[in-house]
């Protein structure tokens, strides 16, 4: 092995911990394994650098630079290590913030939804029990209906932010929202009848019915409002038809200096735009949860 | 002949087993539940458990425990540096070892922290406060290892200080200290149960194979899809308070105690109105 490890051992343990060069220790642990020895005839002995071991925050940036290349990190643990963070380093933007965690500024910004709840609500996400917790994104995706029926509808206003959090917390626990990126449809239901007063009072009354009654499903209070699956087809025409179009202007190799800084200025606006849609358009259930109860709602 | 003096035996080794206590009547009851011929071959089987009664259990905890404070101390970990943490449901017997050791070990006159895995708001709190330290989790008994690793896993998310990972226990099984391990846990056990001593598993010597297979069959008969317990794991060691899952069914019997009563059932074994209606002195 040409690169040494980095390992450090922590205060009172014999073993120690690999901070750099995991990939190359198993390597070496799989051909031992698979009987391959040293030149001596021995085992092989990996070199390695002990260093201090890291302290707090940079254990924690640390762990997200690995997140960040390899498995993703839950929602939960990385809102909670962002705001160790912010509490210790107190950046002033999502920029630098963005910069030291290497998490995208709309990864942040989940996060910051997330940690504006509050904690008795965080630590229903904390629940090690797959089956009686809610999902981080529950929280993420419930966040913009809660805010809507809150400022739009008198009778939910009344009741406030958290309780009308905890209806949705009920309905949640009764099986009837079942998916998170359900809630999107309640937000497409309300944005895509604006500009129709009568639809648009219909939709209102059912944002009132879905808080107040726990039995009223997501999809079947809302999908009669979003039937129209033209918008998904234009838009994903109109993403190959760009792609296609671009491609036979031919513009890869242009020469003049101007033109192509003016290109590139509005293809960097393109691709920001795309990126941010992406991102909103992403989103999933917990598979542990959405497993957990899909077990449980076989064996009852 | 043999009935009898296997059942003095047991009531004699295994007489503060909490769940359903064992005197020379209930044994020799239990004994008396085999053909005659294997009578022998499951009083022989009493031999190779490996019994922690409760004053044996809180003297392993404390040695142990001691001796890791010894250790943390001298590389500069003070007490007040440590989190134990116990996990799984509650009142289970990591709890209940958690519990011993704080009174009996003081653990919170020296200042240390104590902090449930399910607590997870709890455990990061404490932990960002200490920054660095040593985490120390704690329980009677470990299998396969995982249930503990699930619990670890998920907890272990929301801890982002440097944290020296320990687990005291007085037995633990060679899968699960191989299991724990490979997380990076030390594991501070006075007994690691080997395959090898369990007289169900094909690599014991305890019994002869013809032995060994009629054994295995008369758990078959008792609890065909547990036979052997959890994962067939056979194993053969048992706690005052209560009888890991992973033995065999020879030993642990039937829930309810029908058809088949179980001289180590497991609290949750035990009919209702036996167990939770009943006082122990009653029982008795």
């Amino acid at each position: 092995m040409l690169v040494p490890l980095t390992v450090f051992q922590s205060k009172g343990q014999k073993t120690f911990s690999i901070l750099d060069g995991e990939r190359r220790y198993r390597c070496v642990l799989e051909l031992t394994e698979e009987g391959r020895l040293g030149k001596d005839g021995k085992p092989m002995r990996l070199p390695a650098n002990v260093v201090e071991p890291p302290s707090k925050v940079a254990g924690l940036l640390y762990m997200f630079s690995i997140h960040n290349i390899r498995e993703a990190w839950e929602l939960m643990p990385t809102a909670l290590g962002l705001k160790t963070v912010i509490d210790e380093l107190k950046p002033p933007d999502n920029k630098s913030l963005s910069k030291l965690t290497g998490l995208s500024e709309p990864q942040i910004e989940r996060c910051r939804t997330l940690l504006a709840f509050p904690e008795k609500f965080q630590n229903m996400s904390l629940d090690p029990d797959p089956v009686t917790r809610i999902p981080s994104n529950f929280w993420i995706e419930a966040k913009p209906v809660i805010d809507l029926a809150v400022e739009k509808i008198p009778v939910i206003a009344n009741l406030g932010f958290e309780r009308a959090t905890d209806k949705l917390v009920e309905k949640y626990r009764a099986r009837k929202i079942k998916s998170v990126i359900h809630f999107r449809r309640v937000i497409e239901s309300y944005d895509l009848n604006e500009g129709d007063p009568a639809t648009l009072a219909r939709v209102m009354r059912r944002i009132e019915e879905f808080f107040l009654n726990p039995t009223v499903e997501t999809r079947s209070a809302f999908d009669e409002f979003i039937l129209d699956k033209k918008r998904i087809q234009s838009a994903l025409a109109l993403c190959n038809e760009f792609i296609e179009k671009l491609q036979a202007l031919k513009v890869r190799h242009m020469a003049d200096d101007d033109e192509r800084s003016d290109l590139r200025s509005a293809l960097k606006q393109v691709r920001d735009y795309c990126n941010r849609l992406e991102e909103d358009l992403r989103g999933s259930d917990d598979p542990d949860v959405t497993t957990a109860v899909a077990n449980v709602d076989d064996t009852v | 002949m043999w009935q009898i003096f296997y059942s003095i035996k047991a009531a004699l080794r295994f007489r503060d087993y909490n769940p359903q206590p064992i005197s020379i009547r209930s044994a020799h009851e239990w004994m008396g539940q085999f053909h005659k011929g294997d009578r022998r071959l499951a009083g022989k089987l009493l031999s190779n458990v490996l019994y922690f009664s409760e004053k044996e259990t809180r003297q392993i905890l404390l040695m142990l425990n001691a001796k890791l404070m010894a250790r943390l101390a001298n590389a500069g970990v003070p007490a007040k540096k440590t989190v134990y943490v116990s996990f799984d449901e509650t009142a289970s017997s990591s709890h209940m070892m958690l519990g011993m050791l704080r009174d009996h070990g003081a653990l919170l006159q020296r200042g240390c922290n104590l902090r449930d895995s399910r607590d997870i708001r709890g455990l990061q709190e404490v932990t960002n406060k200490l920054e660095d330290g040593a985490i120390i989790y704690i329980d009677d008994f470990i299998g396969s290892g995982r249930q503990f690793g699930k619990a670890r896993d998920f907890a272990m998310q929301f801890v982002f200080g440097n944290f020296a990972e320990f687990m005291l226990v007085p037995s633990i099984c060679e899968e699960g200290k191989a299991e724990i391990e490979a997380r990076g846990v030390e594991v501070v056990a006075r007994n690691v149960h080997l395959k090898s001593d369990r007289a169900l598993q094909a690599t014991s010597t305890f019994l002869n194979p013809e032995d060994r297979e009629r054994a295995t069959a008369i758990c078959r008969s008792i609890n065909p899809r547990m036979a052997l317990g959890v994962e067939d794991m056979a194993t053969m060691v048992v706690f005052y308070r209560n009888a890991p899952n992973q033995i065999p069914a020879l030993l642990r019997g039937n829930k309810n105690l029908t058809p088949f009563k179980g001289l180590f059932p497991r609290t949750t074994d035990l009919p209702f109105e036996k167990f939770i209606q009943q006082p122990k002195r009653m029982r008795e």
